[in-house]
């Protein structure tokens, strides 16, 4: 039976209880941010905001135009599943756009509450810490926006800024720091990753009869393979694919110890972190020597 | 007194309002870099078809009408409509009358009667809509009230308490030629025409600017040519942290030999 679809009706504050837990000071530290929230943490914030307002045309530009029109509202996930109309993307970008409008501003300056701005005070962050790390940066609202407002621009905007002022989720900060440590984001360490590759040369041997090879640092081959590192580790049968085609194809491949990760959490960061971990794959490729990379996620 | 302020210096200081005050909003955006590429899909290849995506979001909203069916209607048929009353004002502005704008005169007449309706649509969808009501804001309401106003001021010097034509065109080309006249107006002129300086000096102060603004969108006017590098104008180099455990320089791959790469 086809069920036709509804938008949820508004259950105010339902998600605002599903919390990420706080970013770890050693994490915080191996990743260039500071250990813990800063003493001040509204100025740094704000010198950050100014900061990112100069840098990025989207963001400026999407909390300058936005008409409230209401087209992303029914089409964000995270509104259809929990309700919460703070999760609707014109109303989590308007948790940014409020402090936009106090600080930088002549109508929020002059109007204050009555142009919807507001202070950046501690229940403003805590919404912040609660809303932006409830977006997934797919940017489904931007496909249905006349204007093409990209929520995404606007939740990485906030990241960034709460980063700057030491406020980040565990998850993220981990996977981020993890990678510096060992290349991927699962943790895989060198060995374990080589270990893996011969499991699988052997496994294929003994299953299938083929002899198919997982080349592991190899300088001067034609190909860096940079996968998602699960498929490694969990999604195995994608890794004998790979291996299998490199070996049909008779092209000479590597995989890197140092990188072999296609994902990248610095985009749910900040750029520092995004550009860092993507630099580690051009890294790899000039000290291997390939002549090309193919890099999925 | 009152009427030299509303129909010489207030058109003057309204019109300097909305002139300077769009540029510096489209300065303001224009100097901002755009450091990433983020062409939402399906994106065009080529410039032609940048341009012809963004002719299309401007003239017919099809982002708007795969979102949403009744405001894409509203939408589409209010702007249509401010569209064909705008232009059929400029006969108040041009001595002779292009001849065009005689042609489409009935056209605007016709749309300025219409224009009521999808305002009041989009209104009431703002306070029937439990989740529009939730977003929107007072300037939301006030754009729409003004509009609505002018509008209705504007239909009523139509339709019952009509103006001298003549003289309502001698006080713009006065203003226009910088040789300003006080006319004798109705009442309800003047509500039109102090509505119109309000909606001009609100214009760039708020949303309304969202008109200029959709050209500056990075989502809609980038090309998605992957070919092409695409030069962030204010990167920076990434250093490293000495608390990291597995540093570039402690990468020492093995030589080909040691490990076997199927190499032919």
């Amino acid at each position: 039976m086809k069920v036709p679809f509804s938008p949820p009706t508004l259950k105010i504050g339902s998600s605002k209880n599903q919390l990420c837990h706080p970013a770890k000071e050693k994490d915080m530290v191996k990743i260039d941010l500071p250990k813990e929230r800063l003493p001040d943490w509204k100025e740094a914030m704000l010198k950050k905001m100014a900061e990112v307002l100069d840098k990025y045309r989207s963001v400026r530009l999407f909390l300058d135009i936005c008409v409230k029109c209401g087209a992303c509202a029914d089409k964000c996930q995270f509104f259809l599943g929990t309700g919460d109309p703070k999760n609707m993307p014109v109303a989590r970008a308007d948790l940014l756009r409020k402090v936009y409008k106090r600080y930088f501003t002549l109508g929020g300056k002059i109007w204050g509450r009555a142009n919807e701005s507001e202070e950046l005070n501690e229940a403003v962050l805590q919404e912040w810490f609660t809303y932006f790390y409830q977006c997934s940066e797919c940017r489904r609202c931007s496909v249905f926006c006349p204007y093409g407002i990209d929520t995404a621009e606007i939740t990485m905007a906030a990241r960034e800024i709460m980063a700057a002022a030491g406020i980040a989720t565990k998850y993220v900060t981990e996977v981020v720091a993890k990678v510096y440590d060992t290349g991927n984001n699962l943790g895989i360490w060198a060995p374990a990753w080589k270990d893996n590759c011969a499991f699988l040369e052997e496994d294929l041997k003994d299953t299938e009869g083929l002899e198919v090879k997982f080349p592991v640092d190899v300088v001067g081959a034609d190909v860096l393979l940079v996968p998602p590192s699960a498929d490694n580790f969990v999604n195995t049968d994608t890794m004998i694919g790979y291996a299998k085609m490199f070996h049909a194809a008779g092209i000479s491949w590597t995989t890197s110890t140092y990188c072999n990760e296609g994902g990248n959490f610095g985009l749910f960061l900040n750029y520092a972190n995004l550009k860092k971990i993507n630099n580690r794959i051009l890294e790899a490729a000039r000290q291997l020597k390939v002549k090309k990379v193919y890099w999925g996620e | 007194m009152a009427t030299k302020f509303l129909f010489i210096y207030l058109p003057y200081i309204s019109a300097g309002i909305f002139t300077l005050g769009v540029l510096y909003r489209f300065w303001r955006w224009a100097r901002t870099p755009v450091p990433l590429r983020i062409v939402t899909t399906p994106a065009p290849r080529t410039t032609v078809r940048v341009i012809l995506r963004m002719v299309g979001d401007v003239l017919w909203f099809p982002s708007l009408f795969k979102g949403d069916k009744f405001l894409w209607l509203a939408a589409f048929f209010f702007h249509g409509c401010l569209w064909l009353v705008v232009l059929r004002h400029l006969r108040f502005f041009f001595y002779p009358v292009p001849e065009w704008v005689v042609a489409m005169q009935p056209l605007g007449l016709y749309a300025g009667y219409l224009i009521p309706f999808p305002l009041a649509f989009l209104l009431a969808r703002r306070l029937v809509m439990e989740r529009n009501l939730y977003i929107s804001i007072l300037g939301d309401f006030f754009a729409l009230f003004l509009i609505m106003a002018v509008a209705i001021s504007g239909i009523l010097l139509e339709v019952f308490f009509r103006a001298y034509v003549v003289d309502v065109k001698a006080l713009i080309l006065g203003l226009i030629h910088f040789q300003p006249v006080v006319p004798e107006m109705s009442w309800l002129f003047a509500l039109h025409f102090l509505l119109i300086m309000v909606l001009m000096v609100y214009f760039p102060l708020g949303k309304l600017m969202h008109a200029g603004g959709l050209f500056f969108s990075s989502t809609r006017n980038q090309r998605a040519n992957w070919e092409q590098r695409f030069v962030n104008p204010w990167d920076f180099p990434v250093g490293y942290n000495p608390q990291n455990l597995f540093p570039p320089e402690k990468y020492r791959p093995a030589p080909a030999e040691s490990r076997e790469g199927k190499k032919e």
